[in-house]
C-alpha cells in the first residue's frame, strides 16, 4: 500500500501541513480507543480479581445449598435463602460426612442480623453457626485469637471479620469484649485476615460475618434448617467426582427427590467469569461509539481534504497516477491519521491505567492482546471510513480535476 | 504510421437544447517529430481537442488512435499510464504541486512509475539541468519566476522520455524574454526527435512550428505546412500591423513596441482584418506593459 511512490511520506506531509485538523481528527480515535481500552482493562482486571478470591478460597471447594432452580442464573446468587423450596437438616450433614472422599465439612446456618455492643448496633452482616473446619474449608487464616475448635465444648464465643470489629467495636484488635446478639452475650475470641472481596464477586462478603458455634446458633434460634453445606475433598479427590458422590448420597436419602444444589467452585468461576465477560463488553462497546464517532470524524475531514486538494489530483493524473494510486494516497492518510490516533490512545489508557490504580480500587490490567486489539481496530476504522473519500479522490475524472480551482 | 490520428471527434456539452459543441467531427493526424502549432479565438475547441489528445478527456464520439491503439477501448489504469510514459504536458498555469519541491516535482512521474527514490531523484536532477535550473533543485515552486516554473514544468513533462509534448498555451503567463527562453527550449526538445502540440495565441510563435492548425467553433479552419524559423505566411499580414521585433525587442519583450500603438487602432485594425485572433492584442499588450515593468525596476 505504501510502497515505493511515497505515499506515506506525501500523508505525512499533507498531515503535518494542517496540524490542529488533523490532532482534532485524531482527538476522535483518541478518546474512543481510550474509553474502549479502559473499560475492556477494568473489566479484565475484576475478572483477574474474582479467579484469584475464588482460588484462594479452593477451586476444589463444594458448595450444597437447599432447594434448586432450573433457572442457571440464580444458582451461584449469594443471596441467603434466595431460593429455599427445599431443606438441608443435620441429617443431610451426616450423611454428607459419611462420603467417603469427603475431608472437612462445615454446615452454615443463619442466625441473626444484627448485632449490638453497648448502644452500637450492627446489621449490615450475618450472624452465622458453623462448625471448627470453616478456616480450614475457606483457606483463611485467623488474624488474632483462635477459631472454634472442632468438638469444642460449647461457649458463648464469636469470630469476627475485620469490618465487624472496626464498625462495631471501633477498633482493630476487639478480643474479649462483648457484644448482644438475640440477647446473649457473646465474648469476641477471634478475628480473621481480611477476605478478599472486589465488589463484583457474587457471594457473600465474611468481613462483615459473626461466626457462632453451630449447635450455639441453633438453639439460639431453635432451627435446624441450613443454608449451605461447604465441603472440601480429600488430597487425591477430585471435587467433580465429589461433587457426584455427594449428589448421589443426597439424593438416596432425600428419597430420590433433588431438592438441593451440588456447586462446583469452578461453576461459580465460569459463572462469574461469564457475567463479567458480558458486562465488560456490554460496557466496551457503549464506549465504541465513540469509536465509531471518531470514524466519521475521519470521513468528515479526508472528504473535505479530498475537496480542498482537487487540483491536486487533477495534476497527479495528468501526469500519470492511476485511480489505485490515488486511492492509496487518501487510503494512506486516513490509515496514518487513524492509527497515530490508535497509538496515542494507547499510550492515554496506560496513563489512565495508573491512575485508576493510584486513586481507586480498581485494579484494571492492559495486556498485550488488549493493545494489539485496539491498534488494529483503529487501523481498521481508517480503513472503514477512508474509503469512501479515497474513492471519491479516485474516481474524479483528470480534465474536471484539473480545472477544479 | 502516424502518433495521434483524429477521426470526427465531437465533444458536446450539456444535454437537449443547452447542448453546446466544443468540437465538431474534428479529423487530424500528426506524424511523430511534428511541432503543432493551434491557434484560434478562446472557445474555439483548441483546449478541448489537446485534453482528448492528452487523455485528460474522453470524446462524445469519434475515434482517437494513440500510436495506433484505439483510446476508448482502455481501460482508465491503461489511460494514465499512457499519460505517464507517452505524453508530457505543460500547462499555461504551470500546474505544480505547491508543497513539494523542486526536484521531487520534477520527479513526481517517476514515482509513479515505481521508480526508486535516489534513482528517480537522480533523473529529474539530470533533467533539471539540461533545463538550466541545475541550482534551483532544493527550491519550492513559488520561490521561483514564471518563466523558471515553466522550465521546471517542462523538465517534469520530459522525464518520462515522453514522445508526445503537449503545451496549451505554455507562454501565457509569461513576459517575453522568458517566453523566448520557453520556447528555445520546447524547439530543442523538438530537434530531438519529440512531437510537440502547443496551442498558442501568438502568431510569432509559428516560428518554432512546422505546421499550423487554425480553429474555429470547433472547428479545423485551416492546416498549413510551415517553415520553421519563420512566421507562418498566413499569419504575416497580421504581422504587418505589429512592430518589427529586434534582437533587443526580445530581450525586453517581444511585444514592448504594442504600447506605441494606440490601443483604439490596433484593435479596430485587427478586428477588421483578422476576425481569427481577437485577443492577441490585449495579450501582447498586457505582456509587454509586464515587461516593462521588470525592466523599470531591475
Amino acid at each position: 500500500m505504501i510502497g515505493r511512490s511515497g505515499n506515506l511520506r506525501i500523508a505525512i506531509e499533507a498531515l503535518r501541513s494542517s496540524k490542529w485538523r488533523s490532532l482534532l481528527t485524531m482527538l476522535g480515535i483518541i478518546i474512543g480507543v481510550v474509553s474502549v481500552v479502559t473499560t475492556v482493562s477494568l473489566g479484565e482486571g475484576a475478572k483477574r480479581g474474582v479467579i484469584s478470591q475464588i482460588e484462594q478460597s479452593g477451586a476444589d471447594l463444594i458448595t450444597v445449598r437447599p432447594g434448586i432452580t432450573e433457572n442457571n442464573d440464580n444458582k451461584t446468587s449469594g443471596l441467603v435463602g434466595s431460593n429455599y423450596n427445599g431443606t438441608l437438616s443435620n441429617r443431610d450433614l451426616e450423611v454428607i460426612r459419611k462420603v467417603p472422599g469427603a475431608y472437612s465439612v462445615v454446615p452454615f446456618s443463619y442466625v441473626a442480623n444484627t448485632a449490638s455492643q453497648e448502644d452500637v448496633i450492627f446489621n449490615k452482616g450475618l450472624v452465622i453457626g458453623t462448625t471448627g473446619g470453616l478456616p480450614q474449608v475457606l483457606g483463611q487464616k485467623m488474624q488474632y485469637g483462635t477459631f472454634f475448635k472442632e468438638d469444642e465444648p460449647q461457649r458463648d464465643t464469636a469470630v469476627i471479620g475485620q469490618r465487624v470489629a472496626e464498625q462495631l467495636f471501633g477498633e482493630n484488635v476487639p478480643i474479649g469484649k462483648f457484644m448482644t446478639i438475640r440477647g446473649k452475650q457473646f465474648m469476641v475470641q477471634g478475628i480473621f485476615e481480611e477476605f478478599d472481596t472486589s465488589a463484583l464477586v457474587p457471594g457473600t462478603d465474611y468481613n462483615y460475618a459473626i461466626f457462632v458455634q453451630y449447635d450455639t446458633g441453633k438453639e439460639l434460634t431453635g432451627d435446624s434448617d441450613i443454608y449451605q453445606i461447604l465441603v472440601r475433598p480429600k488430597k487425591d479427590v477430585g471435587s467433580s467426582v465429589l461433587a457426584a458422590d455427594i449428589t448421589k448420597a443426597l439424593q438416596k436419602s432425600h428419597a430420590n427427590q433433588e431438592d438441593f444444589t451440588v456447586l462446583e467452585q469452578k461453576d461459580k468461576l465460569a459463572e462469574a467469569n461469564n457475567l463479567l465477560t458480558l458486562m465488560t463488553g456490554f460496557v466496551a462497546s457503549i464506549a465504541g461509539i465513540s469509536l465509531v464517532v471518531g470514524g466519521i470524524g475521519i470521513l468528515n475531514i479526508m472528504l473535505v481534504a479530498v475537496t480542498e486538494r482537487t487540483h491536486e489530483i487533477g495534476i497527479r493524473k495528468a501526469i500519470g497516477a492511476t485511480n489505485k494510486q490515488i486511492l492509496n494516497q487518501f487510503m494512506t492518510e486516513a490509515v496514518i491519521l487513524s492509527s497515530v490516533g490508535g497509538v496515542i490512545g494507547i499510550i492515554m489508557s496506560l496513563l489512565t491505567n495508573y491512575l485508576f490504580r493510584i486513586f481507586t480500587d480498581l485494579t484494571p490490567i492492559l495486556t498485550w492482546p488488549i493493545m494489539a486489539i485496539a491498534f488494529g481496530v483503529s487501523v481498521l476504522v481508517g480503513i472503514i471510513f477512508g474509503v469512501t473519500p479515497a474513492l471519491t479522490a479516485a474516481r474524479k475524472r483528470p480534465i474536471d480535476a484539473l480545472r477544479y480551482e | 504510421m502516424p502518433i495521434i490520428e483524429l477521426t470526427e471527434v465531437s465533444k458536446l456539452y450539456g444535454f437537449g437544447d443547452a447542448t453546446a459543441v466544443a468540437l465538431d467531427e474534428v479529423s487530424l493526424t500528426v506524424e511523430s517529430g511534428e511541432f503543432v502549432a493551434v491557434m484560434g479565438p478562446s472557445g474555439s475547441g483548441k483546449s478541448t481537442l489537446m485534453n482528448i489528445i492528452g487523455l485528460l478527456d474522453r470524446p462524445t464520439h469519434g475515434n482517437y488512435k494513440l500510436n495506433g491503439r484505439k483510446v476508448e477501448r482502455l481501460r482508465p489504469s491503461r489511460q494514465a499510464k499512457a499519460r505517464r510514459d507517452t505524453i508530457g504536458f505543460v500547462f499555461q498555469s504551470f500546474n505544480l504541486l505547491p508543497k513539494l519541491n523542486v526536484l521531487d516535482n520534477v520527479a513526481l512521474p517517476l514515482t509513479y512509475k515505481g521508480m526508486g527514490r535516489v534513482k528517480r531523484q537522480k533523473r529529474a536532477s539530470e533533467i533539471l539541468d539540461r533545463v538550466g535550473l541545475a541550482d534551483r533543485e532544493y527550491f519550492m515552486p513559488r520561490q521561483l519566476s514564471g518563466g523558471q516554473t515553466q522550465r521546471v514544468a517542462i523538465a517534469r513533462a520530459l522525464i518520462n522520455n515522453p514522445n508526445i509534448i503537449i503545451a496549451d498555451e505554455p507562454t501565457g503567463n509569461l513576459d517575453s524574454a522568458s517566453s523566448r527562453l520557453v520556447m528555445e527550449l520546447l524547439s530543442d526538445v523538438h530537434k530531438a526527435g519529440n512531437t510537440i502540440l502547443m496551442v498558442t495565441h501568438n502568431p510569432e510563435l509559428t516560428r518554432y512550428a512546422s505546421r499550423v492548425v487554425f480553429m474555429h467553433d470547433g472547428v479545423i479552419v485551416a492546416d498549413e505546412q510551415s517553415t520553421i524559423g519563420e512566421v507562418h505566411q498566413s499569419l504575416r499580414r497580421s504581422m504587418y500591423f505589429m512592430p518589427k521585433t529586434t534582437e533587443e525587442d526580445d530581450l525586453a519583450g517581444v511585444s514592448a513596441l504594442m504600447q506605441a500603438i494606440p490601443e483604439k487602432l490596433t484593435g479596430k485594425k485587427k478586428a477588421a482584418k483578422d476576425k481569427k485572433k481577437p485577443k492577441n492584442a490585449k495579450t501582447k499588450y498586457k505582456a509587454g506593459a509586464n515587461a516593462k515593468k521588470r525592466g523599470k525596476k531591475s
